[in-house]
């Protein structure tokens, strides 16, 4: 089986937030609710500075904090190593919220349900049905794929650009960042 | 903060719950007289757990609406949530066994209470754990919060059963002399364990000042300051201290004292959750 990851080149992005658009079309999210939210960095001082966009969203951790605290276990991790919720399962108690270190869930107001991206998963085809973040990139920024195979798009571009999860080794993390 | 105002009453309302019910056991054991004082903990004991699961309900509104998938609450033996659910349970059917015999005027076979002391520990004790299962929010993820809420929820406890005993008959109330000495020593211990929780969590980047500066000059710093030490802590010390010198006390001071000790109990788990500022890791 597949080992989801992705990588994010922060270097190509423009902020323009087509990625987030993008993906409350797919997953029918109202205008404030989003699964991929941005992180503006500003650093140095006059006049040598620089700005940095920084699209989040579930990291679909390994060691994910969001479904140890999960009492009800509807967070879980399938097989392909993609976090997921189980909307008939959620009660609406937000310790993943809580627990998430990078502020990626949401609640979904008209159902309670907490939520996040789930990689365009799709139980149906046993896959993830091509990511909207990726497909709409207009940088090419994003790269998504098989972390397990070394041919793979993602697993060649994580490893030419030595590319990080954002807090290192802290959840295992499976989105990179080239910064 | 996701957490808002109903988890911290439920906090404080299950700590309290707690140590309500600890005071019972300790004034059944020490002072045979003291039945009010008693009756009134092992009563209130399961009133305010109740109180405080209903407003976990509600807060919890996917499951509000369906009810049923509040049984998966068992689920998960890794979550610090269903551990609680577990010693909620236990806790519960045994404070109500408790409060039913002390309403019929039977005794309380001493087993069944040592297993709801048991529960009663365990109750306050993983309501700071709970919080502390947070990596990312410096406030919550440390080793103090646990004692501090096992420490407010006995002096919380403590001091919503004194009222309700006092009030009923206070000439037997001021025979309870231990009462006094322990919410002493508890009051310090507390002072003591606010103070580490400030400094651990100001030395915890950027999210955990943050914090610090919320509680100390910020939009909390009046129920942290006021609130918090000065009715919850302070006061009730002072009014203590006094009352330890003449051999007579006041009621309308015990009572003053008392109260304060409710308010604050109440304030500190309303400005712990109110003050968790997430960490931004970039």
């Amino acid at each position: 089986m597949a080992r989801y990851g992705m990588m994010i080149d922060t270097r190509k992005c423009v902020g323009c937030f087509a990625c987030r658009v993008a993906c409350q079309m797919k997953n029918t999210l109202g205008p404030k609710e989003g699964f991929v939210h941005f992180e503006f960095l500003e650093s140095g001082t006059y006049p040598d500075v620089s700005s940095e966009a920084i699209p989040m969203q579930c990291m679909h951790c390994a060691d994910a904090p969001c479904e140890k605290v999960c009492p009800t276990g509807a967070t879980y991790i399938n097989e392909a190593g993609v976090v997921l919720v189980d909307a008939n399962k959620c009660i609406g108690c937000k310790y993943c919220m809580v627990a998430c270190p990078y502020s990626v869930r949401m609640i979904e107001e008209i159902s309670g349900v907490v939520e996040k991206c789930r990689f365009c998963w799709d139980d149906e085809m046993g896959g993830p049905n091509n990511p909207s973040c990726v497909a709409t990139c207009i940088a090419d920024a994003r790269v998504f794929g098989d972390l397990d195979d070394p041919n793979s798009d993602v697993a060649v571009a994580i490893a030419a650009n030595d590319a990080q999860p954002i807090a290192g080794d802290l959840t295992e993390a499976k989105i990179f960042y080239v910064r | 903060m996701v957490w808002g105002p109903m988890i911290a009453v439920y906090l404080f309302v299950a700590g309290a719950a707690a140590g309500s019910y600890l005071t019972a056991s300790l004034v059944s054991f020490k002072y045979p007289g003291g039945v009010f004082t008693r009756k009134a903990g092992r009563i209130i004991a399961p009133i305010l757990l109740a109180i405080g699961l209903l407003m976990l309900m509600l807060d919890a509104e996917a499951g509000l609406r369906n009810p049923l998938r509040f049984l998966g609450l068992f689920a998960n033996p890794r979550s610090v949530m269903t551990i609680g659910t577990y010693i909620i349970s236990v806790f519960m059917v045994v404070a109500l066994i408790v409060a039913v015999l002390e309403l019929m005027g039977k005794n309380v076979p001493r087993a069944l209470d040592i297993v709801g002391d048991i529960g009663a520990i365990c109750l306050a004790g993983y309501t700071g754990f709970l919080l502390g299962d947070s990596l990312g929010v410096p406030l919550w993820h440390n080793s103090v919060l646990p004692p501090l809420f096992i420490v407010s929820a006995l002096t919380s406890g403590m001091a919503i059963v004194s009222l309700i005993g006092a009030a009923f008959d206070y000439v037997e109330f001021e025979k309870m002399g231990v009462l006094r000495p322990i919410h002493i020593v508890l009051a310090v211990l507390e002072i003591l364990l606010i103070v580490a929780l400030l400094v651990i969590a100001s030395g915890r980047g950027a999210a955990g000042a943050e914090s610090v500066a919320m509680l100390t000059t910020g939009s909390l710093a009046p129920a942290f300051w006021i609130g918090v030490v000065g009715i919850g802590l302070v006061l009730p010390l002072a009014i203590d201290l006094f009352n330890m010198r003449s051999t007579k006390s006041e009621a309308s001071g015990e009572a003053l004292a008392q109260t304060g000790v409710v308010v604050g109990g109440f304030l500190l788990r309303f400005v712990v959750v109110s003050a968790g500022v997430m960490m931004v890791l970039l």
